[in-house]
């Protein structure tokens, strides 16, 4: 390095590398200027400079003196390495390694080089490049243990698990015997436990269990081993040794429910929810009471059973089992219990013996049958429990009743309230919801959950500004937006963003949903530490598993959700784009008399003269900041200078040249990582149907088909597909023939249409599916598009459907409308949106509103959105008691603050 | 018949942030409404002011003033007392009492404690005179939109050496 100096100057250099390493970026500059005082022109020098002004906050600058040194020094692998760190240190690291490839050509066993280029290799999954990279270094450094470590993982990650079990083999064998001292003896515990989970993913079972039994003693994680030991037996059908092994880990632990899985797997009994013969069941019960015997204070244990007990015996266990914990008051016990009503009949018989328990607790303060006296609260969790009983049933005026009626057994039980607002958010009263929320949260300031709740249903009623004032009562200094985005606070952002999306505001909307998008590449990003990390500190088999989590992050559903509605309002912002503000000014002009325009101009370059004046000041203010800054900084990873926000509302996201183009970027991302999801496809199918691309439509139809043969949605993709194809002025290139053919090849592929038209093809399905709201919807949609002038044959559709009511042996409780709420929302977007029947429609919003009396959007008569209505005076209420009262001030009194207490 | 399940019971002041329970025992104990005044006065109180758990449950509280009349002395007006109705009759307000009297026992500075009962509230008197206190006066027409608008006074003077100094 440096070498073509002179001994002075080449120190100099020495110092700056060392100023860099160090941190001491001053000092470094200052060395670089005095070596290009005299050699105005030597890259290796320039590159460092920029190097060192890149961590001083100046990328432009930085960018400029690199790429110069690179110019004047080709042949220098340090010019190559440090362009290759500037671009990692903004993230580019596909550019990075093609820099650090550029250095190793020059410098091919440059340690400092090769492990960093092996860090980006693991981070960009560039699996065959990091297996190669890490052979080098071995090959370099044969005795350095995390070289060793760092082969093995990568042959690991390259799917070829048995090289590495031979690599991890052959490291043992170059540890003496009495390995490992005992202060490394966690990390060896770990690396033969990776190495066996190895040898199992290699599917040398038989070995691996070998190995574990052989190296017992030497593994500290005495539990973990346990598990694995189970588990490999039960994959080796070593059954009788696996039941042995599970009741033993049962005795420690009994409430862990994956050992209660390896248990039944071990006995041979294969439990798949709900389809277990009754052979099964009886050998289930007997384990079970064996195992309550056993463990009598077991919660586990107790509770499984009910999962499989046939209705006759679920009765009596179940009673058993709610007893205890409703006099203990489990507030959590629904939660418990919510899996249950998805199996026939059980709902039913929760609702009998709960009535029971209500009455015999009313009349003799105790439960049925017995004498002992019960504490009053007993009574209060038991109406709680009914409430959400009758909620899950969608009955929500039995559940409102047993809810009001705990609230006046025990007013001062906050879950009441936020069980009632529950109730009414389901109900399809979101501004009840959110009223009631509220005062949940007056009754307890300090309760972070509450607040949140509470921010939820604000938004979910679209009141936005007081969300944002009720959130920033729980955030630092009231900075609520940096604050909130920084915490990765996605449930609010998704929220709002749905709240704005609702209200047609789609920039802020965008804004919000990025947001989410952007945690998820922070969190992709923040992998990166841990693989130097993790190798150094041998957690190798939590490694493994970070990075397949972070293989699969995409798939997480709030990403999922950003997504698809992020995608959502680019279709809007394709279908009617917005207006550019030449445009809106040209609008407003129009109809002004000329001198007024001429003031107008003058007021608005007053204006931008203004504007242009703030800004430089703010700039100036802000490099002052990020000036200081920096010198005080030098912590590592010391956080940039906070930048302004320069788009709040997200303007800018509106004005977006190609909004299909965002789109499929994150389409791509939900097709790799959701496309088991129905709803990546229908989007796809949207995207591409409006940049005419058909065969990627046609792809996408062919995945939905796959996914929902039945869905209502699949059916108009379908018919809206076809009719566009075949409504195509004849293509006249080559390649639109071509294209045209497979669409013709491709469309026996779709039985519902196969030899029909597309009429009749929405006929048969309207007839097939003749009890279903969606279906009818959808049937009515799809007639209207193919023939607008039956127009009075779509409305009759769907004003003939039927809602029936349900007989109450399933999940929904008796009388209960089968219709959903959002399926009757649909029809009315219909009416009014799609059919444009506007009596037709206001006959559909009566007809819901009896069906839906809680409703807003209906105006159903018990609902908030009807004046006079009980909901409709408790929002007011609640409203006037906002702010100045002491309720919505978070713990700050200014009345009582004068107030001194005596002692 | 017995009562297997003992619930414990336990207190806590009254705060600015759960001041909102207060309000939502005295709706529904109470025929009265409290305005701001009373709620800064049981937040001055400090450890005379409680609100009592049944387990998690909030079910009760005492609210008090605390009047001046020394430098150093004062006495304890009691504003309200009360427990929820489904939880009466299972000790709770005695234990509630005798906190606060264990509390002003502590408390060198309190002199008396007193509180106005309607006249007609024959238990409330009995608890109270359980607790060792007695009827100072009665008055007429204390109350305005209650029947009967009558009351007693009835006060505790908490026996203590005081160490020569005289009270007022």
């Amino acid at each position: 390095m440096g070498s073509s100096l002179p001994p002075k100057e080449a120190n100099l250099f020495k110092l700056i590398a060392k100023s860099y390493e160090t941190k001491q970026y001053k000092k470094g500059l200052k060395a670089a200027d005095q070596i290009l005082k005299k050699f105005p022109e030597h890259g290796e020098t320039l590159a460092m400079k920029g190097l060192t002004l890149n961590c001083m906050d100046s990328k432009a600058e930085a960018y400029e003196l690199v790429r110069k040194g690179l110019k004047n020094d080709l042949k220098s692998h340090v010019c190559w390495h440090v362009y290759g760190l500037l671009y990692r240190s903004d993230r580019e690291y596909r550019e990075a390694i093609k820099c650090y490839r550029n250095a190793l050509r020059i410098d091919p066993e440059n340690i400092q080089i090769l492990r960093d280029l092996s860090l980006l290799q693991a981070q960009m999954r560039d699996l065959g490049g990091y297996v190669e990279t890490c052979r080098t270094l071995l090959t370099l450094k044969p005795n350095h243990r995390n070289y060793w470590i760092a082969f093995a993982i990568a042959h690991h990650l390259n799917k070829e698990p048995s090289k590495a079990v031979d690599i991890l083999i052959a490291y043992e064998g170059t540890l003496e015997e009495d390995y490992p001292p005992d202060n490394e003896r966690y990390e060896h515990s770990e690396m033969l436990l990776y190495k066996i989970s190895l040898l199992e993913e290699a599917g040398d079972l038989e070995k691996a269990l070998e190995e574990l039994n052989n190296k017992l003693v030497k593994i500290v994680d005495k539990l973990g081993a346990k598990e694995i030991q189970a588990s490999l037996l039960l994959k080796l059908h070593r059954y009788k040794e696996a039941e042995k092994s599970y009741v033993n880990l049962l005795e420690i632990n009994s409430e862990n429910h994956r050992y209660h899985e390896g248990l039944k797997k071990s006995l041979g009994i294969s439990v798949e929810n709900g389809t277990e013969g009754v052979d099964t069941v009886t050998k289930l019960t007997d384990l079970y009471s064996d195992l309550q015997r056993k463990y009598p204070k077991s919660v586990a244990m107790k509770r499984i059973p009910l999962d499989f007990l046939e209705i006759g015996s679920f009765r009596s266990a179940v009673d058993e089992y709610m007893r205890p914990l409703l006099r203990k008051g489990v507030p959590s016990l629904f939660s418990d219990l919510k899996s249950l009503y998805s199996q026939p009949g059980k709902a039913h018989v929760l609702e009998e013996i709960l009535l029971g328990y209500e009455s015999s607790l009313r009349m003799n303060g105790s439960f049925p049958g017995s004498t002992e006296q019960e504490p009053p609260s007993t009574l209060l969790w038991t109406l709680f429990l009914l409430g959400q009983h009758f909620d899950r049933r969608h009955a929500f005026d039995k559940a409102l009743q047993k809810i009001n009626e705990a609230i006046l057994h025990t007013p001062t039980v906050i879950d009441l309230y936020l069980m009632k607002g529950r109730i009414f958010k389901h109900a399809g009263d979101a501004l009840a919801a959110a009223a009631l929320a509220d005062e949940a949260r007056s009754m307890d300031l300090a309760d972070r959950f509450l607040n949140s709740e509470c921010v939820k249903r604000m938004l979910q009623a679209d009141q936005v500004e007081q969300a944002e004032k009720t959130a920033s009562l729980f955030t630092k200094d009231g900075d609520q937006h940096n604050n909130l985005y920084d915490m990765q606070c996605m449930w609010y952002e998704l929220a709002s963003g749905d709240s704005y999306y609702r209200q047609g505001l789609l920039g802020k909307a965008l804004k919000k949903y990025l947001a989410v998008e952007k945690h998820y590449a922070d969190m992709v990003e923040d992998q990166f530490d841990f693989h130097t990390y993790c190798i150094r500190k041998m957690t190798l088999r939590a490694y493994v598993h970070m990075l397949r989590f972070q293989d699969h992050l995409h798939s997480h559903r709030f990403f999922h959700q950003a997504a698809i509605s992020a995608i959502r309002c680019y279709l809007r912002l394709f279908d009617s784009p917005p207006k550019s503000a030449a445009e809106e000014e040209e609008a407003a002009m129009r109809g002004m008399a000329p001198a007024e325009k001429k003031k107008l101009r003058q007021k608005q370059r007053k204006e931008a003269a203004r504007a242009k004046k703030q800004e430089a000041e703010e700039k100036l203010k802000e490099e002052e900041a990020a000036f200081s800054s920096s010198n005080k900084g030098g912590k590592k990873g010391s956080q940039p200078p906070k930048t302004a926000d320069t788009d709040p509302d997200g303007e800018k996201l509106l004005q977006v040249e190609d909004p299909l183009g965002e789109a499929t970027k994150y389409l791509k991302l939900l097709q790799d990582h959701s496309s088991e999801v129905l709803e990546t496809h229908l989007l796809a199918f949207e995207i591409y149907m409006r940049k005419k691309k058909y065969l990627l439509a046609l792809q996408a139809l062919k995945r939905q088909l796959k996914l929902g043969l039945e869905s209502p949605d699949v059916h108009r993709c379908i018919i809206r597909f076809f009719n566009d194809v075949d409504n195509l002025p004849p293509p006249s290139t080559d390649s639109g023939k071509l294209v045209n053919s497979v669409i013709e090849l491709e469309r026996s592929c779709f039985k519902s249409i196969e030899s029909k038209t597309l009429l009749q093809a929405n006929e048969s399905f309207l007839n097939m599916n003749k009890d279903s709201l969606r279906h009818r919807a959808a049937a009515a949609e799809v007639l209207f598009l193919l023939a607008p002038e039956q127009k009075s044959t779509a409305v009759e559709i769907l004003e003939s459907s039927v809602c029936s009511h349900s007989a109450g042996g399933g999940e929904i409780a008796e009388g209960v409308p089968s219709w959903g709420l959002k399926d009757c929302c649909l029809v009315y977007d219909i009416f009014s949106n799609t059919l444009k029947d506007l009596d037709a429609a206001s006959r559909w919003k009566s007809r819901c509103a009896d069906l839906f009396p809680f409703s807003t959007f209906f105006n159903g008569v018990k609902s908030s959105a009807t004046c006079g209505s009980e909901n409709y005076t408790y929002c007011r209420k609640m409203q006037a008691s906002q702010p100045p009262g002491p309720l919505a001030a978070n713990g700050h009194l200014p009345d009582f603050s004068a107030l001194k207490i005596i002692s | 018949m017995g009562r297997a399940h003992e619930v414990p019971v336990s207190f806590d002041n009254v705060r600015d942030k759960n001041m909102m329970q207060l309000t939502k025992l005295n709706l529904v104990i109470f025929p009265v409404k409290y305005d701001g005044r009373y709620y800064s006065d049981a937040l001055a109180a400090g450890d005379f002011s409680k609100l009592v758990y049944y387990g998690d449950i909030c079910v009760g509280s005492i609210a008090c003033r605390v009047e001046r009349v020394s430098a150093t002395t004062v006495k304890l007006y009691i504003m309200t007392f009360g427990i929820l109705a489904p939880y009466r009759r299972l000790g709770i307000g005695a234990k509630l009492m005798g906190h606060i009297l264990d509390v002003c026992h502590k408390n060198a500075t309190v002199l008396e404690i007193y509180l106005h009962v309607q006249t007609n509230n024959e238990e409330a008197l009995a608890f109270y005179r359980n607790f060792g206190f007695e009827v100072r006066e009665k008055i007429e027409n204390y109350y305005t939109d209650i029947e009967p608008p009558d009351c007693y006074l009835l006060v505790k003077e908490l026996s203590r050496i005081l160490k020569g100094r005289n009270t007022t």
